[in-house]
Parts: structure tokens; C-alpha cells; sequence
């Protein structure tokens, strides 16, 4: 059986979870990172030499880099589906995949640490305001995108949903200030109409 | 002809000219970005909001991010070769990589860069700069670590993981930085660095 490596509350955990979940993939899951620790222990470093997470086991096969995994079970369990055939649909998936990783995510990290992780004595609410506002011009782009899409890979929802959608989670319940952004908040209304969604991604802050 | 949107001492652009030669892809490449400016014009943000380059129009199909572009290109012009392998597994793997250059050996790697080769003298904040080299350094030790049991980061042949990280490793080896000994590191570097393609399009085209 595939064997999943991480925490339940890292959103980079929750592409795993929920893309195993979408196509209906069996998995045992282990608690490592955090609270949990493991991540910087020998036997873990031997799969996953960042220790970070997720680290997925299947077969012969050790994969980190979540996007990497969610691509990786996509084309192995939902081509045609989650998993463009047509190699042009799948590149306009994977931009947004890779687009999520060199630019959404940095304007979160400040944030939800700052906001989350950390004591309020120990927030500097000047460097969260600013990362909020680089944040909050990412998801313009893909509040433009979604104008004219109904979804981040096109017509329909595919992998390229799946990185963004945790980080929309976060987006939508921070206690930060928030633009409008219709159509990213009429996209995040249907992920959110997703059972697997709910289920790993809708589960609080922490 | 694919038309390459980009300055050639990008980085990113760099990985995208570079499989282009390796494939014997057929391209246009027109300077933006940079000192030549251009990746803030509307003309230019109608194609990628990022603003950054590369973007690449493939006979009207326009596409942005640098490894996307490289696996678009890779597959449409070099299946059956390393660069495109069929094995799931195996291009999982090699993707891996590609995922890892973006998000960590990148970041790590922009401070020192930018600080020493973008930024005048006078404005360097040295003490960011060799904050930033130890965070690189450690992502170094991470491709050491794989690069003891393997000998590309795509496996046992060159292939599509090695390109994203390659660039970087050429800086590395060339900054005026302080280094530890990655005998891995250097070796795969080497090899790399023995490439036609990537002598013309990143060694040759030096730091700037």
C-alpha cells in the first residue's frame, strides 16, 4: 500500500491527501514534521534529504516535492481526468503548479507564520502587512485567470486546482484584510463543494 | 518558430535555450527583461501577468515557468530520449528536481547572486549575503547526499532534472564565495558543464 509521510496540518501535506483522496487511493499515513518531529532523524533524512514533507513510498519508488507527487499519482491513476492527456492542457496545468511554488506561496509563508504559528509578542505586523499585500497581488493574477476560466487548468478540475486550493483556505480565513476577487471566490466555492477538499484541506488553522 | 521571450542571462531563460539546443529545436529569442526592460509593458503582461521572463509562443500557444516550458518542449520534441522518459516513476523523479530548484535552490541561491553581481558595491549588505550563501550551501549538501547514490539528479543517465539546477551550480562554482568541498557535486557539475550546449548558453554567456 502507498505510504504518505507528513502531518495533516501542512498544506503541502493536504495536495497529498486530497489528490489520493480524489482519484480514491488507499494509503497509510504517518505523522512526521511539527509538533511530531522524525523529519530531521536518520531514518527519515535516508528518504527525504530536506527533511520536509510529504514523502510518498510507492513500491520502488520514494518521491518528495509535492507537486511532484500530485503530478506523479495524477498521471498513474487519473489520466484523462485529473491529468491532462493532451500535452499542451497539461502545461497550462502544471504553469499554475509551478506558479504556485516561485509565487503564491511566498506571499503566504509571512502571513500565516506570522499570524498562526507565532505568539502575538512575537509578530511584526509591518512585515505581515506587506507579505499580505504581495499575496494579495498573486492572487490578482489568478483572479484575472479565473475571469476567463472555470477552473485554475480550464474547463474543468484537474491537478492544477490542487496546489492553489489549501492556500485559498488560508486566504479566505486569516483575519486579514481581503479584496474582492469575485471569480477566485466563485472558484474557491466550487473546491470547496469537494468532499476531499473539506475533508484535509478544510480542517482549521494550526 | 517557438519564439523565446527573454534575456539570455536569465537563469530561467537559460534552462529553455539550453533544451532547445540540446533537441536541435528550431527558435526565435528576443532580449526582455533586465537592462532591456520590456517584462512590465502591457504588451508584454498580456502574455505573462508575472511580468518576469521567460515566455515562450508556440505557434500561438503561449506558455510561462521556466521547467513548465522545458517539459512542454521536452515532450513534444524528445520523446524516446533521456529527456522525456516513459517510465512514470522515472520522469517523477527527474521532476522532482525541477520542483526542488524552484522551490528552495532558487530562493537560497538569489541573494548572493543578486547581491554580488546585481548590486553595486557600495550597496551590498554582506552580512544577508553570507546568510543566504549558508542557506545555499546546506541545499548544496542536500544534492551531495543524492549525488553519492546517483549519478544525474535524473538517475543513472543525464536528463530532464539535471537542467534547473545546473545553472546554479555554475554560479556557484564561480562567485567569489566562500566553499565547502561537494566532491559529488563537483563531479556532476563537471560533467554537465562538459555539454556542448550548456558551455554555449550558460558558461559562455558568463555572470551578469
Amino acid at each position: 500500500m502507498l505510504q504518505l509521510k507528513g502531518r495533516v496540518n501542512s498544506s503541502n501535506v493536504m495536495k497529498a491527501l486530497w489528490v489520493l483522496d480524489e482519484i480514491g487511493l488507499e494509503y497509510e499515513r504517518e505523522d512526521i514534521g511539527g509538533a511530531f518531529g522524525k523529519n530531521h532523524e536518520a531514518p527519515y533524512l535516508g528518504l527525504n534529504p530536506n527533511g520536509r514533507i510529504p514523502t510518498i513510498i510507492d513500491g520502488d519508488l520514494v518521491l518528495w516535492e509535492s507537486n511532484s507527487i500530485v503530478r506523479y499519482l495524477a498521471a498513474t491513476h487519473s489520466a484523462g481526468v485529473l491529468w491532462p492527456t493532451d500535452a499542451s492542457a497539461r502545461a497550462r496545468c502544471e504553469m499554475w503548479m509551478d506558479w504556485q511554488l516561485t509565487e503564491l506561496v511566498h506571499g503566504m509563508v509571512p502571513v500565516f507564520h506570522g499570524l498562526i504559528r507565532k505568539s502575538p509578542e512575537e509578530r511584526d505586523m509591518d512585515a505581515i502587512d506587506a507579505a499580505r499585500d504581495d499575496w494579495a497581488g498573486k492572487w490578482r493574477i489568478l483572479d484575472d485567470h479565473l475571469s476567463r476560466n472555470a477552473y485554475i487548468g480550464g474547463d474543468s478540475f484537474t491537478m492544477a486546482d490542487i496546489p492553489i486550493g489549501p492556500l485559498a483556505y488560508r486566504w479566505y480565513e486569516l483575519p486579514i484584510e481581503r479584496e474582492a476577487f469575485t471569480h477566485l471566490k466563485r472558484w474557491y466555492d466550487l473546491i470547496c463543494a469537494r468532499p476531499a477538499f473539506r475533508k484535509h484541506c478544510m480542517t482549521g488553522l494550526s | 518558430m517557438l519564439k523565446i521571450l527573454g534575456r539570455a542571462t536569465s537563469s530561467n531563460v537559460q534552462k529553455v535555450v539550453w533544451l532547445c539546443e540540446e533537441l536541435n529545436i528550431a527558435y526565435e529569442r528576443t532580449d526582455i527583461g533586465g537592462p532591456f526592460g520590456g517584462n512590465r509593458d502591457a504588451g508584454y503582461l498580456a502574455l505573462n501577468p508575472n511580468g518576469i521572463v521567460p515566455t515562450v509562443d508556440d505557434d500561438g500557444f503561449v506558455l510561462w515557468e521556466s521547467n513548465t516550458i522545458v517539459r512542454y518542449l521536452a515532450e513534444k520534441h524528445g520523446k524516446g530520449t533521456e529527456f522525456w522518459p516513459e517510465d512514470l516513476q522515472a520522469r517523477a523523479s527527474a521532476s522532482r528536481w525541477m520542483d526542488w530548484a524552484l522551490s528552495i535552490l532558487a530562493p537560497r541561491h538569489v541573494p548572493v547572486f543578486q547581491g554580488l553581481i546585481r548590486t553595486a558595491e557600495a550597496d551590498r549588505d554582506y552580512d544577508k549575503i553570507a546568510a543566504a550563501r549558508d542557506l545555499w550551501s546546506a541545499a548544496n549538501g542536500v544534492l551531495e547526499s543524492w549525488l553519492a547514490d546517483h549519478e544525474f539528479l535524473s538517475g543513472d543517465t543525464f536528463g530532464l532534472g539535471d537542467i534547473p539546477a545546473s545553472p546554479f551550480t555554475y554560479r556557484w562554482f564561480t562567485l567569489d564565495i566562500e566553499r565547502e568541498e561537494f566532491p559529488q557535486l563537483k563531479r556532476w557539475h563537471d560533467t554537465v558543464a562538459a555539454r556542448p550546449a550548456f558551455r554555449k548558453h550558460v558558461i559562455d554567456i558568463g555572470l551578469s
